[in-house]
């Protein structure tokens, strides 16, 4: 029988962590687990193979109905206006509703519309994909993972398993890629689970500014749910200052936002102890 | 001495905004604060500093003024230093803040004191406030597992931290 790891190592080093990657909805999807087979009982590589496929499904087929780059997706059947959204499918309308809502609660500093007036969706479906995906893992049975699409962070558990130890999610500094501004800790015993971040560094403006003002140029969110989270930095960003206020007093969320000149404005979930 | 008198003002507005937060609806108490502050915000300050030689001097305003040290900035007018508000008291408890300034712009609200009336001290609202970074946690990508970042593309995906972190664990 396999010697159980040692007590007194637990909690030091770093943990042993497995992760696959798949390309899906133009960006990279990473999913982590821990790899301590003998705390889980699993061989990890066959788990995360299965996990790492059903992620992939999940996100493959929402892309189908909802990806505006696809010609002949729903959406995009929508966009040129061959279907009308109560002919849309019950998925379609659901997430429309769900978008509607969030414009509401951030005043309309999110909104599911382009400026040309075409329904846009895509700053749920990210959000979405990745609670459904966590669903799913859940469902499985995973109880310790880190699910990353394209720098938005959902975890379940901790990456030692058995241990309230939370993940630890670093957040880029926008000026320079390949440094971290600071980082935050995400499941464990910690109370927020998702992380996303928002911006205009790597796809230019791909969020539609509604307010004024020199704004953000780099806005994180952690929340106890990932489209909570990634709902309300894409609005801070488009809103700019009135909307970060209206998500702090609203909201269980800690807000990092990065002004353009690199200054901070952060609520004290993100102040160090 | 206007540097002084904004860095006054500034300040007593920090300890309204603390004071607000702290008092949520009680609109009356602010409005209070609000009056006796942007007075003293007007009235400009006392103090010793000489302006215009960059020297450190120390000022007090008012009853709701502030006091602090700092180096007054030369005749272009960036003040920088870090400046302590008076104590102001709500119905909730007595509230003081701190701020950082450099180059005339607040860098930093720190909560100095925030008590209750039975003195323990209190979690203020979830307000955003100035931080400078060296006062958030240090992150280095060897200590995450994940990182967060704004969309990244496939493209941009290849160069970043979190392949980098992803790479480590295959």
């Amino acid at each position: 029988m396999q010697q159980i790891s040692d007590p007194q190592a637990r909690g030091t080093g770093s943990p042993v962590l497995k992760a696959r990657t798949v390309e899906c909805m133009g960006t990279v999807i990473s999913l982590t687990l821990a790899a301590d087979a003998v705390v889980q009982g699993q061989p990890t590589s066959d788990e995360l193979t299965a996990a790492t496929a059903v992620v992939e499904r999940l996100f493959r087929g929402l892309d189908e109905t909802f990806s505006l780059y696809l010609t002949d997706s729903e959406a995009s059947m929508l966009a040129r206006g061959e279907l009308a959204l109560r002919d849309a499918s019950a998925q379609m309308r659901e997430r429309y509703a769900e978008a509607h809502e969030w414009r509401l609660r951030t005043d309309g500093a999110f909104t599911p519309e382009r400026p040309d007036g075409v329904l846009d969706l895509s700053g749920l479906i990210k959000g979405h994909a990745i609670r459904e995906a966590g669903t799913s893992l859940l469902a499985l049975g995973r109880r310790d993972w880190c699910l990353n699409a394209g720098g938005d962070v959902l975890v379940s558990g901790s990456p030692r398993p058995g241990s309230a130890e939370p993940w630890y999610a670093g957040i880029v500094d926008p000026a320079d890629r390949r440094t971290l501004v600071t980082g935050y800790p995400l499941g464990g015993n910690t109370r927020h689970s998702a992380l996303a971040t928002s911006g205009s560094a790597e796809r230019g403006e791909h969020i539609w500014r509604v307010g004024g003002g020199p704004g953000f140029v780099q806005v994180s969110v952690a929340a106890a749910d990932i489209v909570t989270a990634d709902i309300l930095a894409t609005a801070i960003v488009s809103g700019g200052a009135p909307t970060l206020d209206l998500a702090a007093d609203t909201w269980d969320v800690a807000i990092l936002a990065v002004h353009q000149d690199g200054t901070l404005l952060a609520t004290p979930g993100f102040r160090q102890a | 001495m206007k540097i002084r008198g904004a860095v006054a003002a500034a300040l007593a507005s920090a300890g309204i905004l603390l004071a607000g937060w702290q008092a949520g609806t009680q609109v009356h108490g602010i409005s209070t604060v609000t009056s006796s502050t942007t007075a003293t915000g007007t009235k400009g300050s006392t103090g010793t500093g000489s302006p215009g030689t960059g020297s450190t001097g120390t000022g007090t305003t008012g009853s709701v003024g502030s006091s602090g040290t700092g180096s007054s900035g030369t005749s272009n007018s960036s003040a920088s230093g870090t400046y302590t508000g008076t104590a102001v008291q709500t119905r909730f408890g007595a509230v003081q803040v701190q701020i950082t300034v450099s180059n005339g712009k607040i860098t930093e609200v720190t909560p100095l004191q925030l008590t209750d009336t039975d003195g323990r001290s209190i979690q203020i609202s979830n307000r955003a406030a100035p931080l400078l970074r060296t006062k958030v946690l240090a992150a280095q990508s060897a200590n995450v597992q994940t990182v967060s970042g704004a969309t990244v593309t496939s493209r941009a995906y290849l160069t970043s931290l979190q392949a980098a972190i992803d790479a480590a664990n295959l």
